[in-house]
């Protein structure tokens, strides 16, 4: 009873006109640089935080926030018509989003992420309201083994991503654990696979190899086709352009799915959007009637990645609110905003500042219905980019691609390598290996290891802290489930055929 | 007296126009490179100080925060190296540029090769345990530690950062060991130490202050010269007994190599006339920081003897230091 007071006072802090218009400005604005792909909700905030001094800090983080979790909706966008993932959070949408675009089902494609955006950013402020300070314990109590047995659990999920041939998923994800590896190791400071070049000292951008692979890999793998003029089918007429009923009604569990895993992920530090989207995809396989159509462009394929990767921004700010701890990029920068307004983020800003706190709630729920609102309507709009002809759509492909890497870093350099990358991913394509499993290895790999080497420290060598504690333990088996499903069901495949 | 206050214009115009022409001036925005992303920490005071100069109206012209990532802050130097004479460009350097380049051979940039202009903060920082660990004093912990060696555990940055410089130190100072466990973001470190999965952290004092009124966090040391007004209860490391010295996390200004003498007074005089405004001093308030303002000439000095004790401790700590 007591929140739903808080929230009202909370309403009535955002349904001013003057915060509804800074929740609008976020959201449009966020919307806008999710299509973009390489510039980021981090950058943005960042260039806008000193017109934001002069601002309420209320009505300032309502239009921040508003920029966080409006980016998220424009993400999908480039994802599913381009093959070009806007974040890496959008990978995954890469995958049945573009294959429906394939099919001349680009539209309903974008209806249905937009749906599951709006449904998952909802529950995600839902959770946020209502359980923050007990998740925000539960977060803490991940550790590294936690850690490393959900990125485990992550990186089994390869075994469902496979197309035809396992041994290629598996190939693909080693030489992603490898990329992975590049740069300088954390804990001893020593440089790996940087063939001497300072700008690898780094390692190797993530936004470089999915757009690389995916957007690169695509264009030059088509340009080999002569004779179409056109990348992909469109239908006519604004009815083909948006989800069935039972489009939305085949992706029912898929919303939900995707809600709950981004969402407790998201309130983990250490975790992130990426993985998020990457094992609610894995459940949303594992658990469905007709597996094999993932991949071939399935409703569900893009409901849940997408789900998952906006209920982690209601996730996200729970240990950033609660307890004043990023767990990315964009909540260090939100936190980072707070201080120069005078704010101490921290255990007590809640308490301290409940307008604050319930402003920004009652914010996102007004913000997740003008997304809505402003991005079912583009919809068709977006869909016909894909009528343009090859010659001017490849071209503008290319450009937002080099664009695109380039203002992650503004290094050269850089552009470079997503050239490498793009004849890396053509080379894929040519040979039917799959890419997703390569950016899988690529993103986890990393904080995997980390949280392996990390455990191992703290129990000086003994491998059984991966095992002895009840929350590492139970993914660790979820993991090996997993990974010898396929085995009973190729077990299964030949026993039926023995018998018949 | 329109016409009177035109010659007054006219004549302070003229009197002005030689010291002009002699000095350097900023005529165009001035680049104002970081090596951190959007909201990391070189990043946020890199834009707190564009902002304060736009308020204090010093400049001329508008100052723009560029983001140079990658390579441990090694793609920024080099970014400066290619400027070489561009008067309008600075960037904002920290502890990692003296590090980077004595440790990995591939940085080959030092902080020598381009033009220090001023030091503007120390940044203290303070030995944190959750409020629930049983040592109540830094020497209560050193205790734990020599009863059981290498048992307990610190969370920190990685091999050679400040936090890693702290416990060496110690570490030689008292016969003690203990493990130190790497994470890349101040946040996990902070959750491994509030989740009690490791017993201490060195801290930065803005990020640990509210954990400290909420009561999740107890400070054993202060890593500064003197005790800090904001926590005037922590003890200093020499106070708390324990005779290390002090490592500071200097911050401060840097310009590409061969810029003209005039150009480094202008820079030099326009920090130092910063430093004494109101909204810096508010900056280092909000943000804990230690004034630690220095010129180029004692800059240059403070490079040298930074580098040679890092260098020092990390000899000692089996690390290869490549130059």
């Amino acid at each position: 009873m007591e929140t739903l007071g808080y929230l009202m006072q909370g309403f009535g802090v955002a349904i001013s006109p003057m915060n509804l218009l800074w929740c609008f400005i976020g959201c449009f604005l966020g919307t806008v640089i999710g299509i973009l792909p390489g510039l980021g909700p981090a950058a943005t905030i960042a260039m806008l935080l000193p017109l934001t001094f002069r601002m309420d800090p209320t009505s300032a983080l309502i239009m921040l926030g508003g920029i966080y979790y409006g980016s998220k909706y424009g993400g999908s966008t480039t994802s599913i018509l381009l093959n070009v993932p806007g974040e890496s959070a959008s990978v995954v949408t890469c995958i049945d989003g573009y294959a429906m675009a394939k099919k001349g089902r680009g539209g309903p494609a974008l209806g249905i992420a937009a749906i599951a955006s709006f449904i998952a950013g909802t529950l995600g402020v839902i959770g946020l309201m209502l359980v923050a300070p007990p998740l925000a314990k539960f977060a803490l109590s991940f550790s590294s083994p936690e850690y490393f047995a959900l990125m485990s659990l992550g990186l089994a999920m390869v075994v469902l991503l496979a197309g035809e041939s396992m041994t290629k998923a598996l190939l693909a994800m080693l030489v992603g654990l490898w990329i992975a590896g590049m740069g300088t190791d954390l804990f001893t400071s020593t440089s790996r696979f940087t063939f001497g070049n300072a700008e690898m000292l780094d390692g190797i951008d993530f936004v470089v190899v999915a757009i690389g692979v995916f957007a690169l890999g695509e264009v030059l793998g088509n340009m080999e086709i002569r004779g179409g003029t056109k990348m992909l089918p469109v239908p006519k007429g604004i009815r083909n352009l948006m989800p069935t009923w039972q489009d939305l009604k085949d992706c029912r569990f898929a919303f939900l799915n995707g809600s709950v895993v981004g969402f407790v992920i998201g309130v983990l530090p250490g975790a992130g959007s990426t993985i998020a989207s990457f094992i609610s995809y894995g459940i949303e396989k594992a658990v469905s009637k007709h597996p094999e159509k993932f991949g071939t462009g399935v409703p569900e394929g893009v409901a849940a990645p997408e789900g998952a990767n906006n209920a982690e921004t209601g996730g996200a700010l729970v240990p950033m609110l609660t307890l004043g701890i990023p767990g990315s990029g964009t909540t260090a920068i939100l936190l980072a905003a707070l201080v120069l307004w005078g704010l101490k983020p921290g255990p007590l800003m809640i308490q301290d500042h409940p307008t604050l706190f319930w402003g920004l709630v009652a914010s996102m729920y007004i913000g997740n219905v003008m997304l809505l609102v402003l991005n079912l309507p583009l919809v068709p709009l977006f869909a016909q980019i894909l009528r343009l002809p090859v010659y001017v759509l490849y071209p503008v492909i290319f450009g937002i691609s080099m664009v695109g890497v380039y203002g992650v870093s503004s290094s050269l350099f850089d552009v470079w390598m997503l050239g490498a990358f793009g004849l890396i991913g053509y080379a894929m394509r040519k040979l039917s290996y799959p890419a997703a499993p390569l950016i899988l290895g690529f993103v986890l790999g990393d904080s995997m290891e980390r949280a392996l080497r990390q455990s191992l420290m703290m129990s000086q060598g003994d491998l059984s802290i991966l095992v002895s504690r009840p929350i590492s333990a139970t993914m660790l088996f979820l993991t090996v489930l997993v990974l010898i499903a396929p085995l009973f069901r190729r077990a299964n495949a030949w026993r039926v055929k023995a018998i018949g | 007296m329109k016409f009177i206050s035109f010659l007054v214009a006219l004549t302070l115009a003229a009197i002005a126009s030689p010291i002009a022409a002699q000095g350097f001036k900023p005529s165009k925005p001035v680049e104002f490179v970081t090596h951190t992303g959007p909201g990391g920490g070189g990043d946020v005071l890199a834009r707190a100080i564009a902002s304060a100069m736009e308020k204090e109206k010093l400049m001329p012209v508008r100052m723009q925060v560029a983001n140079k990532t990658g390579g441990g802050g090694h793609t920024a130097m080099s970014y400066l190296m290619e400027k070489k004479g561009d008067t309008h460009t600075i960037a904002v350097f920290t502890g990692l540029w003296f590090t980077n380049p004595i440790m990995r051979a591939e940085a080959n940039i030092t902080l020598k090769d381009l033009t220090p202009l001023v030091r503007l903060v120390l940044e203290p920082a303070m030995l944190a345990v959750k409020n629930d660990a049983s040592y109540k004093t830094l020497k209560d912990f050193i205790d734990a530690a020599k009863q059981n060696p290498g048992q307990l555990k610190q969370s920190g940055g990685s091999l050679g950062s400040r936090d890693w410089i702290v416990r060496q130190l110690l570490m030689k100072n008292t016969g003690t060991t203990w493990a130190f466990i790497s994470f890349p973001g101040g946040g996990e470190r902070i959750a491994a130490l509030l989740g009690g999965h490791v017993n201490i952290m060195l801290i930065e004092p803005q990020e640990a202050g509210e954990h400290i009124r909420a009561g999740n966090m107890r400070v054993l040391a202060a890593i500064s010269e003197q005790r800090m007004a904001a926590f005037p209860n922590a003890p200093t490391l020499k106070e708390a007994g324990f005779d290390v010295p002090n490592v500071p996390q200097p911050r401060g200004i840097v310009a590409p190599p061969g810029i003209p003498a005039e150009a480094v007074a202008y820079w030099e005089d326009l920090f130092a006339k910063f430093v004494k405004t109101p909204s810096w001093r508010k900056i280092l308030e909000d943000s804990l920081f230690e004034d630690g303002f220095q010129r180029s000439a004692e800059l240059d000095k403070f490079i040298d003897q930074y580098s040679e004790t890092t260098r020092g401790i990390l000899r000692e700590g089996g690390v290869k230091v490549v130059r």
